[in-house]
């Protein structure tokens, strides 16, 4: 039965991605997001509808246990009364378990139509995930579910199992610094062969959100917003972002090949009216290169954030053992849909180079001459699958054979409870 | 989300995607009971090959699947079929009908291909039933199809109505009594006036029902259960209502699981409702430490250790 091809499972805080080991796309990307009856004050205090009084099961028939609706039927059911949404995810970490076991239901059986009990399933987790969640995650699996194998992955390792489908990477190695940037926050997560430094992470608070906001309030500015109606601005900054922007090399210059040839550079952008239907047409200019310049002078935009990225990652790769260090400035790898910006990658590998030779001169410098260093390697990988990168790494591990003998099986579970989410085998690796 | 739906989602989210802009694809996916589906593209990007491999592909070819996939399909049926793979369809997006009802209706005729395979034994169950009840007895062929593992469909034609037994097997003890109220419940809610029209239906556990008493090979054990519905011609003369009969009855094992699945996690979440209740009880219930202070007469405190 093992023919079947594993269901690998990313739920995101924002979007889960749901597919087939093997497959290169995710088969369903939809939002974590979950709508049942009884409003949200309502259900924190009385919990679940509990039939008034015991007695013959035919007078509580119901179907409470099947009245609910995940992804984007729950977004469209979320005016439907007495119908609330619910997210249950929170950062990235389970929080309400009652709906995130509903919403497994669905996806497995409505979506992708799969019988748990034949399937194995690669879920992932955050890093920092506390081991509590683990087991409560093995247990709804393995006693709910009754799958056939398990097998809990950390994001930011699946994240740097799918750059080995980058031509520019040579050897499958585990160990490198992962940028992941999604919708709300940007981690910078150091992983030493398949296991991550937790002391080490960074958190940056500037993700695809803010990118959208400070375009939105570039084109406000300029006075470009005029046109479009209120409840649609957001929309149409997003797709701007999404479609023109990129990451120049120099600022000072962009700005000035802008002035010097505007119609070159000028972008327009067509949209409709929601409402009216009218055509509007919008021009695109310096926030091309604005906006993903947020990562790199984030005082263009925050107040209160002011460390550009370069900085953070070699701060935290400081932060790291030293005998890893070399690996992790060697494999700097991108993930997560804010970081898909053209020219992302070369722009951080110049400026956390200039970084690190800096610092290497200044050492050569107070040893007075005397200890010259080899210098280190600065490298960034990009690859096509950056958007969904932690499922595709899944995909990935998931289909070599490895995988069926590192993950947890049925047996297993029975024999040692729900402590053996606890434990968990690192494989894929070359070295 | 009440039902479980006939159709594939996967196959119809591809196809309305494919059909606004084409790209290579190559995807491989599921359906229940261990059908495998491959889609890809061949040498061009507008032409979509669908394949689908069935376990009980053989059993449904003597029940006629390759004329109902035939009469639902057409020209799209290969004659060849991707190696590995049981059946293939050729979709060409440039060939399909017009954008609008007409596409929908047939993307969703595609997304129904493994309902349509399965459907073939039921047909034919439905066309023996009309023969022979000209002759006012006798009895058709059971036909078995094995359509997972370990369990299989059973129909049988008869002269005033059409017999399908279902056999199918719990993994887990707790699975199987969930199974065990859920199967008899289907047998009490008959008793209800609003769904006295609904097929009757038998449930027995371990024992196989005398209709099949006589197939070899049955499992003697205790997780087997036999669930048998009694068609009457009500429940298929009309043709539209005949289609919704099939649809319906295939998906009642993978429905049944999943509603247990279902009814697990609401019984969990009510147990985690009352554990969260009882630990508020427990903490009321707390005595109080006393916190007063005590000092020497000199000024001092004095730390308890």
């Amino acid at each position: 039965m093992s023919l079947l091809a594993p269901i690998i499972c990313d739920n995101g805080t924002g979007y889960s991605k749901v597919g087939f080991a093997g497959n290169s796309d995710p088969s369903f990307v939809f939002p974590t997001a979950i709508a049942t009856r009884g409003s949200a004050a309502q259900s924190s205090r009385s919990g679940p509808a509990v039939p008034a009084k015991p007695g013959h099961l035919a007078s509580k028939r119901g179907v409470e246990d099947l009245d609910f609706f995940i992804g984007d039927e729950a977004l469209a059911n979320a005016k439907t009364p007495g119908y609330g949404v619910y997210y249950p995810i929170r950062h990235g970490q389970i929080d309400n378990w009652d709906y995130m076991e509903r919403y497994w239901e669905q996806t497995i059986f409505k979506y992708l139509r799969a019988e748990p009990e034949d399937h194995y399933f690669l879920l992932t987790e955050p890093p920092l995930n506390p081991p509590e969640n683990r087991e409560q995650t093995a247990e709804i699996f393995f006693e709910s579910f009754n799958i056939q194998g398990l097998y809990i992955a950390v994001q930011a390792v699946l994240a740097l199992a799918a750059s080995w489908s980058s031509n520019r990477v040579t050897d499958r190695t585990l160990t490198g610094t992962v940028i992941d940037s999604g919708d709300g926050v940007t981690h910078v997560i150091p992983c030493a062969e398949g296991y991550v430094i937790g002391s080490a992470i960074k958190h940056i608070p500037i993700a695809g959100r803010d990118l959208t906001q400070f375009v939105l309030n570039l084109m406000r500015e300029r006075g470009e917003m005029a046109q479009v109606p209120p409840e649609d601005q957001l929309k149409v900054a997003g797709k701007v972002k999404e479609n023109y922007t990129y990451v120049c090399q120099d600022i000072v210059k962009e700005f000035r090949k802008y002035d010097a040839e505007p119609y070159k550079y000028f972008e327009r952008y067509d949209g409709e009216h929601s409402v009216t239907g009218r055509q509007y047409s919008l021009d695109v200019g310096y926030e091309r290169f604005l906006a993903p310049e947020i990562f790199f002078n984030p005082e263009i935009y925050s107040s209160d954030f002011l460390t550009p990225l370069p900085e953070i990652v070699d701060s935290t790769i400081q932060a790291s053992p030293i005998d890893v260090r070399r690996g992790l400035y060697k494999n700097i790898v991108l993930s997560g849909g804010s970081t898909m910006f053209q020219h992302f990658g070369q722009r951080l590998k110049r400026d956390l180079k200039l970084l690190v030779d800096r610092r290497l001169e200044a050492s050569v410098i107070s040893s007075g001459s005397a200890l010259k260093s080899s210098g280190v390697e600065v490298d960034v990988i990009s690859h096509k699958r950056q958007r969904y990168a932690v499922w595709f790494g899944g995909s990935l591990l998931a289909s070599l054979p490895e995988f069926y003998s590192s993950c947890h099986t049925k047996a297993q579970y029975d024999e040692i409870g729900p402590s053996i989410g606890r434990r968990y085998k690192i494989f894929g690796s070359a070295t | 989300m009440i039902l479980l739906e006939p159709h594939n989602y996967i196959i119809q989210t591809t196809l309305v995607d494919k059909f606004s802009k084409p790209t290579t694809l190559d995807v491989q996916f599921v359906d229940f009971d261990g059908v495998r589906f491959h889609l890809s593209t061949l040498d061009r990007k507008t032409v979509l090959l669908l394949s689908m491999h069935i376990r009980c592909w053989d059993e449904l070819v003597r029940y006629g699947a390759q004329d109902v996939l035939r009469r639902e399909y057409g020209s799209l049926v290969q004659s060849q079929p991707e190696s590995d793979y049981n059946i293939s369809l050729l979709i060409d997006l440039e060939k399909a009908p017009p954008e609008g009802e007409q596409r929908d209706a047939f993307i969703h005729s595609i997304a129904l291909m493994k309902r349509n395979a399965l459907a073939a034994p039921f047909e034919l169950a439905f066309k023996k039933q009309k023969e022979l009840e000209n002759s006012s007895s006798g009895q058709g062929d059971i036909m078995a199809i094995h359509y997972r593992d370990e369990e299989a469909i059973y129909i049988q034609a008869a002269h005033d109505r059409v017999t399908v037994i279902f056999s199918t097997i719990f993994r887990e003890e707790t699975d199987r009594i969930f199974g065990k109220v859920f199967l008899q419940e289907f047998v009490d809610a008959r008793r209800l006036p609003q769904i006295q029209n609904a097929p009757q239906v038998l449930f027995t556990n371990r024992d196989p029902p005398l209709e099949i008493r006589h197939v070899p090979g049955l499992r003697d054990s205790e997780d087997i259960g036999y669930v048998t519905f009694v068609l009457f011609p009500p429940h298929f003369s009309n043709p539209h209502v005949a289609a919704g009969t099939v649809s319906h009855i295939q998906l009642f094992r993978n429905y049944l699981h999943y509603h247990i699945k279902c009814s697990k996690a609401y019984m969990q979440s009510r147990m985690r409702h009352r554990v969260s209740e009882f630990q508020k009880v427990l903490n009321r219930a707390k005595t109080e430490v006393a916190s007063t202070e005590r000092k020497t007469v000199t000024g001092r405190t004095l730390q308890t250790r």
